[in-house]
């Protein structure tokens, strides 16, 4: 049995091509002036925040973390075991020891960012402003274990941090 | 002779207390806890914190809760405006010198300043631009520090030791705000109960260095259990963080321990942690050890225990109650000789303060128990008779090498061990057994005061509770610890009848009915 195909009658100047595609192409050529809005991502970058133009991320992004050092280079974390407790994603580990000079300091300080919801909590818990969420999104490595950032890497770190919240309006109004 | 109650309202709650009882005792009873700071129920009371003021109507003034007796018909507020602002004031006074440094504190979480702050304080210092008094760290003895710039003054540990421990090293000493909690010049803070000290500073002044930045107070998983370090039974805590016990901590018990616990048994944990485990049932095949499953290795048990003749059981005084009267009931018939090791030390160590407590020289838990299951007190005999019996088992005893070599005389040896060191080469079988912090069991203690204790951390591969081996040989329907110490309380007359269910948290005096029937004794 042959299969019925509907015919559809429509009139020569629905059915040509050519009025839509001088259409497509009178858009392709009012775009060529127009000034260009795609980023030429890895040559391209975002800005730093202080010549934000077009294609810098905001301040208060929240990215891979960094561990913040005195001016001894050592890192200002206290090991006071708050961000641990406050993760909701239980990402952190830490177990605390103590120098020389009888300080309390971070024995191990682990990150597994794949775990890291960047809720950004551990930055708004910390009592000594030393672990803090970056403004930063260039994470690619080439093995999985690469992603839980030990406290020196942390600590190496450069990228800026995040504000978390707009300073000029903390409560978000 | 019952005493002479008196009524009293608080905070709205009418409650009938004995005369004499102090206001802040009352109020536990009504339910409402009044801050405090120098009060402790196992100490007198000198009233210098002044943190417990509460408005008593009729009183001119607000009255130290913890000082105050109550009397017929009085009414109390604790929570009036008057109370709050008082007690609101004293925290204001306390903060102008207390350091910020509750993120390396090792009291956080568990600090009585940070609560009642947390509680009723104020939100922000008036005293900001004055720098704070600063007091270097003092290392007062074997295992306590000194943090005197957090010390809120309140004399816990000065009339601890001089009330309770009647050893008075510690002072006050200078006075107003330069005051500190000083220590005599030619001594340490190193009598055996001064452990107790850390666990009396409400805040993290004086402070464990065996725990110092181990683990935060929200971390540790809190197991009610008992000590194994003497004869005594001190109620304790073990504190456990990431499945590892990282403290003890005196658990409150007003018939055994009141509040305290000794060093020996504070520091009396580490073993508990020890990562050479038997892991698994070993069975020994053509002069080596192979590791097998607990099916066969019970099958085996029970092959060796039905040859019957001469047995032997060399047992630890700390293995459970449980365990010792399974592992009884497992050998049944067999001419048997018991030993218990009960590691006798030299001295007792008592505690002035509290009549009955003492770090006993029986260096073991579970002696009575033994004793009770009639297990021989006799070590030296056992082993002796160890070296020619048909089968001898070793109940987690550590041997020396020339018991050892008694002992792997014997016809059949079948070690239920903790550690490897317990594996004797010679055993026949080695089977991995719990130990205190991994099982729940009873201990009864020298007082014959049978005391339940609680599964802290998980046991170590394959290692099971001793009873459930010697009842899976013997082929009883055991299944539980709350079975297995019925089984037992049935074979000593004297806790005839009792179950898990009767001993709560605080245990109870084995003995007749009547004599156990309030839990306390005479």
């Amino acid at each position: 049995m042959a299969i019925g195909v509907k015919v559809m009658k429509r009139p020569a100047k629905d059915v040509s091509y050519v009025r839509a595609t001088l259409k497509g192409m009178a858009i392709t050529f009012k775009k060529m002036f127009e000034p260009k809005v795609t980023m030429q991502y890895p040559e391209e970058k975002s800005a730093p925040e202080s010549e934000r133009g077009a294609w810098s991320i905001s301040p208060r992004w929240r990215g891979t973390h960094r561990m913040l050092t005195d001016e001894q280079g050592r890192s200002k974390c206290v090991a006071c075991g708050l961000c641990p407790q406050i993760c909701p994603a239980n990402c952190i580990k830490l177990v605390p020891g103590e120098d020389e000079e009888g300080h309390r300091y971070p024995l191990i300080y682990e990150i597994d960012e794949f775990r890291c919801v960047f809720c950004g909590y551990c930055q708004e818990v910390c009592p000594e402003e030393a672990i803090h969420v970056g403004v930063h999104y260039e994470n690619a490595e080439y093995s999985r274990d690469r992603f839980v950032y030990d406290l020196e890497r942390l600590s190496s770190q450069t990228h800026p941090v995040s504000t978390l919240w707009d300073p000029t309006d903390p409560k978000g109004e | 002779m019952t005493p002479e109650l008196v009524s009293v309202t608080i905070d709205g709650m009418t409650v009938q207390v004995p005369k004499g009882t102090s206001i802040i005792e009352a109020a536990k009873q009504a339910g409402v806890l009044v801050p405090h700071y120098c009060y402790h129920p196992s100490l007198p009371s000198p009233a210098v914190c002044r943190m417990c003021l509460v408005e008593v109507e009729k009183a001119p003034k607000l009255m130290p809760a913890c000082v105050t007796t109550v009397a017929e018909g009085q009414v109390v507020h604790t929570d009036s405006e008057q109370a709050r602002k008082a007690r609101t004031g004293v925290l204001e006074f306390l903060l102008i010198n207390h350091p910020l440094d509750c993120p390396i504190c090792d009291q956080a979480g568990e600090c009585e300043l940070q609560d009642y702050v947390f509680q009723e304080g104020q939100a922000a210092t008036r005293y900001g631009e004055f720098a704070k008094r600063y007091n270097p760290v003092e290392d007062f003895g074997p295992d306590v520090l000194y943090v005197a710039n957090r010390c809120i003054l309140c004399t816990r540990c000065v009339r601890f030791m001089e009330d309770v421990a009647g050893a008075p090293v510690l002072n006050v000493s200078e006075r107003g705000d330069r005051a500190y909690i000083g220590i005599d010049q030619d001594q340490l803070l190193d009598h055996p109960w001064a452990g107790n000290v850390v666990d009396l500073c409400p805040v993290g002044s004086l402070i464990s260095k065996d725990f110092l930045h181990k683990a935060r107070a929200w971390d540790l998983d809190k197991t009610a259990s008992v000590c194994t370090g003497c004869s005594q039974g001190c109620n304790v805590m073990l504190d456990t963080r990431d499945n590892v016990v990282v403290r003890v901590r005196p658990r409150p018990n007003l018939d055994v321990n009141r509040h305290f616990i000794c060093d020996h048994g504070r520091m009396h944990y580490r073993w508990m942690n020890r990562g050479d485990r038997i892991e698994a049932p070993l069975v020994r095949e053509g002069g080596r050890h192979l590791a097998t499953d607990w099916e066969p290795a019970l099958v085996r048990l029970a092959q060796l225990a039905a040859r019957g003749g001469n047995t032997v059981i060399l047992a630890s005084g700390s293995a459970s109650f449980e365990s010792l009267a399974q592992l009884r009931a497992l050998v049944g018939k067999a001419t048997l000789t018991t030993g218990v090791q009960l590691l006798l030390a030299d001295d007792e160590q008592p505690l002035p303060g509290v009549p009955g407590l003492a770090l006993r020289h029986e260096r073991a838990a579970n002696g009575t128990g033994a004793r009770l299951l009639g297990y021989g007190e006799d070590w030296n005999a056992a082993v002796k008779a160890a070296s020619g019996a048909n089968l001898v088992l070793l109940l987690d005893v550590t041997l020396t090498d020339a018991e050892a070599a008694l002992v792997s005389g014997a016809g059949a040896v079948v070690v239920l061990g903790t550690t490897l060191a317990q594996a004797l080469p010679a055993a026949e079988l080695v089977l991995p057994v719990t130990n205190v912090a991994e099982e729940s069991g009873t201990f009864i203690n020298r007082d014959q005061r049978v005391q339940r204790y609680r599964q802290a951390r998980t046991a170590p591969g394959m290692a099971r509770p001793a009873w459930w081996i010697a009842a899976g040989a013997a082929g009883t329907d055991i299944g539980t610890a709350a079975e297995a110490f019925a089984a037992g309380a049935a074979m000593v007359p004297a806790l005839a009848g009792l179950t898990y269910a009767d001993l709560g948290l605080n245990g109870r005096l084995a003995g007749p009915p009547s004599r156990r029937a309030d839990g306390v004794p005479a």
